[in-house]
């Protein structure tokens, strides 16, 4: 009798449940039988080939922020799944996903890109259907305070945010360390004629001027080279006694070996373009001594990073979560309690597609929580409000933080 | 049939009371207990159930309507919890050409007390350090106001223009000892420009850009 009692009652609140959620999820996501809405956040990353160790690394970062919300229920009545689109590194491959993304009703935001040239060619798709994008990684400062940033600030698209900081640190940073830390007077500047690295390379060579270094030699390089004999000649002529390269791992990690394998014992030193464990096992010990700067500070420092490393570690993941896959994971919390936060505020209810993805915009802007890479906000520009940045130096075939620093102006 | 049996019958021949006595061949206790009356025998079980009913709840923890307690939180990395904000120079009177003092409000989020000593301002031509203490504590959820007197001592190696103008300090906890910079904003840079042009205006310093600012403005030397 108790039993049929428990019965009754149970099909009675599950029936009031269904119709509760049903009514509250009109055209958001898609409804499962069980009455809960799901809704997608893309990630666009390069996930095979050239930086496919770091976009693989932002991946499972949303992936593992994305499986914490649906086993803690952060949003009740709401899933959450992952859509991930391969942009190979390329702008136009990353806008083709843009569009895919606005085009997914059930896509409320996304997180990317890893390279700033592609996020260049994204930001205005994502503008234009009022969807969040927040990137992990890009460091390019004009993505949030426009062309003239070093003079004018001013935000060209609402809709973007980031969670790492900028290179108009990095590059400061990087340079100090050069001219005071490691007392190197003339430095050799190289980039791969990318929008990141050559933006990070510029601030470098100023900076590192300013401070009174004198800059040996400039040179570019294209992605994909392998051969750089004829950059080791001039770095080797030059004098240098610091190599700077703005760019990614993939070709820097040749530059270095090439470099010492020619005789020139001098330091290459990076940004967190550079910062992967790829480089220090291709170049293997020509990479000793090398550095690279990277955003944020070290993982292993951040007690709230703890479960998610030893996470990414236990599911096997492949890729790199050393550089931003912390940073994804809290680029898509943002997203979800964002969500939340709309919800909330609309009587328990998601507001149909367009108007939750203009809704969870203006939400991420008001982000105020405590991530795993330390506290959440953004600033009027979409820059992340957690402007920290470590040095590092390959010491005994590892990455170790030799400096660390805060932004707080 | 899918039910699980013993491995071995109850009454195997094998089991016959031999394997489970170890050490000795004396009576064992239970063999004592069926000798003892039935009235002694639920006195003797009456008293345990006491005593062990007092011990428990002398030991063992108190009740939490149901819920573990959480494990303690790791102590945080010093320089994740400390916060500084430069808030102007200080007014000072008589004070050398070669000489300013800064001020800023420290502050730690979280965690236990952080120990914090000023050991420099990024170049090795000038020195730095907190007065009256070059070493001073701040409490979690305290803010301090600390004066830092910055010297130039050698002109030589610095810029007449500090931009991106750095504060490093030790920052140690009970979790670690750690050394940091932070990195102030335009107006810490152009107050420590300041004082550069000051003391070093008329030597041999490197000049900085060009300057931007109106004359007498105090981002005169600041693009």
């Amino acid at each position: 009798m108790r039993q049929r009692s428990l019965v009754i009652l149970t099909s009675v609140l599950t029936t009031g449940a269904l119709t509760l959620t049903a009514c509250g999820s009109r055209d958001s996501g898609s409804k499962s039988d069980s009455g809960s809405t799901t809704l997608t956040i893309g990630v666009d990353a390069p996930l095979s080939g050239e930086n496919s160790t770091t976009g693989l690394g932002i991946q499972y970062g949303v992936q593992i922020a994305v499986d914490d919300a649906n086993k803690n229920n952060w949003v009740p009545g709401v899933k959450f799944k992952v859509k991930a689109l391969d942009d190979k590194a390329q702008p136009a491959t990353g806008q083709s996903n843009a569009t895919a993304f606005t085009g997914d009703s059930s896509v409320v935001g996304a997180v990317g890109p890893l390279n700033s040239g592609v996020a260049l060619s994204m930001q205005k798709v994502f503008a234009s259907a009022n969807m969040v994008e927040i990137s992990p990684s890009n460091t390019d400062p004009s993505l949030t305070q426009g062309k003239n940033w070093a003079t004018t600030k001013t935000r060209p698209y609402k809709t973007y945010f980031r969670t790492a900081t900028t290179d108009a640190l990095q590059g400061g940073f990087a340079a100090d360390y050069a001219f005071n830390g490691l007392k190197k007077k003339k430095a050799y500047v190289v980039d791969d004629k990318q929008t990141y690295g050559a933006g990070l390379a510029g601030i470098f060579n100023s900076g590192f001027k300013k401070l009174g270094g004198t800059i040996a030699g400039t040179d570019h390089v294209n992605t994909g080279d392998t051969d750089f004999s004829s950059l080791v000649t001039k770095i080797k002529n030059s004098g240098a006694d610091l190599v700077y390269y703005g760019g990614q791992y993939d070709e820097s990690e040749k530059i270095t070996k090439q470099l010492k394998a020619a005789g020139v014992k001098i330091p290459l030193f990076g940004g967190d373009g550079m910062y992967a464990t790829t480089y220090i096992q291709t170049a293997g010990k020509a990479a000793e001594g090398d550095l690279a700067t990277s955003v944020g500070v070290p993982v292993d420092t951040l007690p709230a990073a703890k479960a998610f490393v030893s996470t990414y570690k236990a599911k096997g993941y492949k890729g790199d979560y050393g550089a931003y896959g912390g940073y994804s994971y809290d680029a898509a919390s943002a997203i979800i309690k964002a969500v939340k936060a709309v919800k909330d505020a609309n009587d328990g209810k998601l507001p149909d597609s367009n108007d939750l993805r203009s809704k969870v915009v203006d939400a991420v802007q008001k982000s105020d929580f405590e991530g795993i890479t330390g506290k959440v906000t953004f600033d009027q520009y979409g820059d992340t409000g957690n402007k920290q940045l470590t040095v590092y130096q390959v010491t005994n075939g590892a990455w170790k933080a030799v400096k660390t620093g805060t932004f707080t102006g | 049939m899918s039910g699980i049996g013993p491995v071995e019958s109850v009454d195997s021949p094998e089991i016959d009371g031999s394997c489970d006595v170890i050490g000795g061949d004396s009576p064992r206790l239970t063999d004592h207990w069926h000798t003892l009356p039935q009235r002694t025998r639920r006195a003797v079980l009456t008293a345990g159930t006491v005593t062990a009913v007092a011990v428990g709840a002398v030991l063992l923890p108190p009740f939490h309507d149901g819920r573990q307690d959480e494990p303690t939180p790791p102590v945080p990395w010093p320089a994740n919890i400390t916060e500084w904000r430069y808030t102007g120079l200080a007014q000072t009177t008589d004070t050398p050409t070669t000489t300013g003092f800064f001020r800023f409000a420290v502050t730690v989020e979280s965690g236990p007390p952080v120990a914090i000593r000023v050991i420099g301002a990024a170049f090795d031509g000038l020195t730095a350090q907190a007065v009256p203490d070059p070493s001073f504590t701040v409490r979690t959820g305290a803010t301090r106001r600390v004066t830092v007197e910055i010297s130039v001592s050698d002109c030589s190696g610095l810029p007449l223009n500090a931009d991106l103008a750095f504060l490093d300090v030790t920052l140690r906890n009970t979790r670690a000892i750690q050394h940091h910079s932070f990195i102030f904003g335009s107006a810490y840079s152009n107050d420590l420009s300041q004082l550069l042009h000051r003391a070093c205006g008329t030597t041999k310093a490197r000049p900085g850009p060009r300057p931007s600012g109106s004359a007498g403005s105090q981002n005169v030397d600041r693009n």
